[in-house]
């Protein structure tokens, strides 16, 4: 294990990757990513994938934007000979409430604002794209066909793989036991199999940030929620949009080898960072699902599994040098969206770290808007 | 015999090699030409004149074995691919032999093939050291094998993939493993993230145990030392519908 | 949700032995069982058992099945599910199940999981075509379904489950081409063995399968078998192929853990126990409180020992929900006494071996 390195990145999920690949394209040399297991073993290999521009604020908007478009040039930029099963279905948010229906007319009026495609659509139209949807409950649905989901652990690979081209350093099964610290500057990194000197640390630990924030004496105003995710047989292609419903409280999609992938937010989940099964997630599932796409019925469930959202005050991610020790970095508090960000996350993270002028708006996604108490409003999170 | 069944023999094989002094000393050309045909791109390619200047193309190679310095130049060269390097010393056990080979696809650095003797049978396992492809030239293999067999290997054969069904859910073949493994993946947990082995119907049932087996075996690795990967709830596949009937109908 | 005192999982010999004892000292019991019929594995077995009269030998299996479902059906405070699959197991103490159809929930107090063992399998090319088989496979079809599985077979293992499915394929009019077994020697008792050869049948040791042949419309056409070296190595040239309609495959049973593994309870793989077993103090507790074993589950054993370690694993699991029976600790000592004896010969060499890595105490 190499004994020091300019930049150390800690996290191996999409995150983590995506900043070691920005910020290698952006000039930075010796850079070391460190994996307490392997890669995607966290939130990035337990998440729906889902990659959206329908949002409520501008500044998602902007974000997601730049994502997507880089997650569908991903295939020659990252060159990855598999593929990220990028399925660009479309994303239908369906409202049922009258309040809901009038926060979703003028999200669609900002996006469109702002150059995204998304479209109202009533409830036969939408039947139109989802013939399995039962629209009974369904007053209307946003649309955008640029929407959709891939393959997170193909898609980490892919970036982990095109970091380690450029002259990156992945170190898995590498847990991280201490940050050092000289002056009150970062030092170093502690780990299980040695010590590498840095003066840059990046903290990209999804749910566990709070965790190696603590290494350095640090308190982030984060924490990590358990949410409950399943998956079915495969079966031939039926349902090619992502759906989801805030006031339904869920999100469905058939992946391309044919399983249906869904969740929700269950109540009442445990905040110890633990992420066994729910007892009482599948039913509540079940039966939101089964309501919504009745043919489902006879889907059946293969799996249930647990992972971490890591939730800010905001709900939306932190991008900042921790105020009280220069070179320690933070990317995490993504609060459920960390995945379809991940592209943004990473240019903006080598940016911010390299000194270079903004492409996108992380200037607003800093610790100050938590002291000032401008915290950012986002009307369409779960 | 040669010409009655293209296999040198023994005495022919013997003098084509360096005595055991000049092999010990590095790696060194060993040319099995033992026919006067009208050729000779071997003497023109050796920058060093290892193999002496012909003054009749018919001649049969000659080398002078204290000039050769084992660079291999010769073997891409030569039409009837009939030159290996030998080095005996190249580590604590093994030699490895350059090999001129002619198919595609070509063996991968790290593989391991099968060793052939002179008459085409699978005589040992070798490991692919280095692939050179030079262009418009025969492409060089570098193989590692046991010192003792220095004059039997002399060509080698990719293994045929193993297409015994690992995963029956998703049709995953040892193959298919087999490759994974090689780029890195070391757990069950990332195999199964990766090619959705042991995520199907039966749950790992099957597959998860042999998946271990081959682990183990690459890895060099005892079993115990692996991990199996999670068992997650449920144990068998159940209707949404069923599931959803729980407490009566929301 | 069905609260109740213990839940056992599966209605094979260790779990039916655990809930007679259990039943036996008051608590409310449900057994719940996969299969349409109770029993596991002893509805297959035909053959007489050995053992000692404690265990019942010289009972065929089935006669043991009805011994202890007779026993059982006399006590109200025990109930038997049949096709009933326990599907989860939660942190918070619930149990899920599909039973008949319905997706239910279980709040069990203590738990036993005697769920048994599965096939292992093999790898070789052709490993997935029509007509290759589990040992066990064979066994149901046969013996519980009438059905004659295949005409002419080859066996793959020489392990008791092989020698014993061979005669039975026999004795159901199937002709058994050859035993093939891997190792140098034949791992099954001996007598079995010595059964098959006065039949004519060959075993042929230090052999196995390299390649399995046929159409995937007619399924399984051939087999060739051939030697192996000292190193496991197929020796190049020893091949020999039969043409035969089935393949059975019998190389060993590996513990159904998975209940165990997601309760969280501390596992330790064990090659000779066949695969990940749970740790277990000697009285079939596991590192989770009120969660016992019983069974192949703990590491694959005969029959017989699964019986024992099901009584002792029902009397643990009684003590630990508080009910009292006179003469508990006796009857605790004399189930350690007859598993020892079980296990006390040279063929139980590797489950001692097994027992030692995984008994440890949670005091």
């Amino acid at each position: 294990m190499r004994k020091t390195a300019d930049i150390v990145i800690i996290g191996g999920g999409i995150s983590g990757v995506t900043i070691g690949y920005f910020l290698l394209k952006h000039g930075a040399k010796n850079v070391v990513l460190l994996e307490r297991d392997y890669l995607t073993a966290g939130a990035t290999g337990r998440c729906g994938a889902g990659i959206r521009q329908q949002w409520g604020a501008p500044l998602n908007c902007r974000m997601s934007q730049f994502s997507c478009e880089f997650f569908e040039n991903a295939q020659d930029e990252l060159d990855y000979a598999h593929g990220i099963e990028f399925h660009q279905g479309g994303y239908l948010m369906l409202a049922t409430t009258e309040n809901e229906l009038e926060q979703t007319r003028k999200n669609v009026a900002l996006q469109n604002s702002l150059g995204i495609a998304s479209k109202m659509l009533s409830p036969e139209e939408t039947k139109e794209i989802v013939p399995l949807l039962d629209t009974k409950k369904i007053l209307a649905a946003a649309y955008h066909h640029k929407d959709g989901h891939l393959n997170p652990f193909h898609t980490t690979q892919a970036f982990a793989n095109a970091f380690k081209r450029l002259g990156g350093e992945i170190y898995i099964n590498t847990n991280v036991t201490g940050i050092t610290t000289t002056q009150g500057k970062i030092s170093g990194v502690d780990t299980e199999h040695g010590h590498i000197a840095t003066t840059i640390v990046v903290n990209a630990a999804g749910g566990y940030s709070q965790a190696v924030a603590a290494l350095a004496g640090v308190d982030l105003p984060l924490h990590s929620e358990r949410h409950n995710i399943l998956v079915t047989e495969p079966v031939e292609p039926m349902l090619s949009a992502m759906l989801m419903s805030f006031s339904l409280n869920f999100y469905c999609q058939q992946v391309p080898h044919g399983s249906f992938i869904m969740g929700r937010t269950c109540p009442d989940q445990p905040n110890d960072l633990r992420i066994t099964a729910d007892s009482s997630f599948l039913e509540a599932m079940a039966k939101t699902i089964t309501d919504v796409l009745p043919s489902l019925k006879n889907l059946r469930i293969l799996r249930q599994w647990a992972g971490l959202y890591n939730m800010s005050p905001d709900k939306h991610p932190i991008y900042d040098q921790i105020p009280q020790l220069p070179g320690f970095y933070l990317a995490a508090g993504f609060s459920g969206h960390g995945f379809m960000m991940a592209p943004a996350t990473g240019l903006s993270m080598a940016e911010l770290i390299l000194g270079l002028e903004p492409t996108l708006p992380w200037k607003q996604l800093g610790f100050n808007r938590f002291q000032s108490g401008e915290l950012l409003l986002e009307s369409s999170v779960v | 015999m040669l010409e009655k069944t293209g296999v040198p023999t023994e005495t022919q094989i013997d003098s084509a090699f360096p005595n055991e002094t000049r092999l010990n000393e590095g790696p060194v050309a060993v040319i099995e030409c033992f026919q006067p045909i009208p050729c000779n791109p071997c003497a023109m390619a050796c920058p060093r004149q290892a193999i002496l200047p012909f003054a009749d193309i018919n001649d049969v190679p000659v080398m002078d074995n204290d000039k050769c310095n084992g660079c291999g130049l010769c073997v891409m060269k030569c039409p009837g691919l009939a030159i290996i390097v030998v080095d005996i010393n190249w580590s604590e056990t093994k030699a490895l032999i350059k090999l001129p080979y002619e198919f595609r696809p070509l063996p991968q650095k790290g593989q391991i093939l099968h060793a052939l003797d002179r008459e085409g049978h699978p005589i040992a396992n070798a490991e692919v050291i280095n692939v050179i492809v030079p262009a418009n030239k025969t492409p060089v293999i570098s193989i590692a094998v046991d010192k003792d067999l220095i004059k039997k290997v002399r060509n080698i054969c990719i293994p045929e993939d193993n297409d015994s069904i690992v995963c029956r859910c998703s049709d995953i073949t040892v193959a298919d493993i087999q490759s994974f493994i090689a780029q890195g993946y070391t757990s069950v947990d990332e195999l199964k993230r990766i090619t959705r082995l042991g995520m199907g119907a039966c749950q790992g049932r099957t597959c998860i145990p042999l998946v271990m087996r081959e682990l183990s075996t690459a890895l060099k690795k005892p079993i115990s030392e692996l991990t199996s990967g999670t068992h997650r709830p449920i144990v068998k596949s159940m209707k949404l519908g069923d599931v959803a009937a729980y407490g009566g109908k929301s | 949700m069905i609260n109740i005192d213990l839940l056992v999982v599966g209605a094979g010999p260790a779990g039916l032995s655990a809930a007679i004892k259990a039943g036996n000292a008051g608590a409310s019991v449900l057994v719940l069982e996969r299969s349409h019929q109770l029993g596991g594995q002893l509805v297959k077995q035909t053959h007489m058992f050995f053992g000692s009269e404690k265990q019942y030998a010289t009972h065929r299996g089935f006669e043991i099945s009805d011994i202890l479902l007779a026993e059982l059906d006399k006590m109200e405070n025990v109930t038997i599910q049949p096709h009933a699959t326990v599907l989860a197991a939660y942190d918070d103490g619930i149990w899920t199940a599909e039973i008949e159809g319905q997706y239910q929930k279980i709040k069990p107090s203590a738990v036993v999981v005697a769920t048994g063992a599965s096939e292992k399998s093999l790898l070789f090319p052709g490993n997935d075509l029509p007509g290759i088989y589990g040992a066990g496979a064979v066994q149901t079809l046969m013996n519980q379904y009438g059905v004659k599985p295949a005409n002419r077979v080859v066996m793959l293992g020489a392990g008791n489950i092989g020698l014993i499915v061979s005669y039975q394929l026999m004795q159901a009019g199937v002709e058994v081409i050859a035993v093939v077994e891997g190792s140098p020697t034949i791992g099954g008792y001996l007598v079995h063995a010595s059964k098959l050869r006065r039949m004519g049948v060959p075993i042929f040791t230090s052999h196995t399968i390299k390649n399995a042949k046929g159409a995937n419309t007619n399924g399984l056409e051939s087999v060739t078998l051939w030697k192996l070296d000292e190193n496991w190595q197929g020796i190049s040239g020893s091949e020999f192929t039969y043409h035969v309609d089935a393949l059975c495959i019998a190389v060993g049973l590996s513990p159904l853990s998975e209940l165990l593994w997601q309760i969280g309870c501390k596992m330790t793989f064990s090659a000779p126990m066949g695969g990940y077993i749970p740790y277990r103090d000697k009285y079939m507790r596991t590192s989770q409180k009120g969660i016992y074993i019983a069974g192949d589950v703990g590491g694959v054993e005969e029959a017989s020992s699964a019986m024992v370690s099901g009584q002792l694993a029902g009397i643990s699991a009684a003590e630990y929900l508080g009910f009292e029976m006179p003469n508990m600790a006796a009857m605790k000592q004399d189930c350690l006494n007859q598993l020892a004896s079980l296990r006390q010969g040279p063929k139980g060499a590797h489950i001692r071996a097994g027992i030692r890595q995984a008994e440890v105490s949670f005091e």
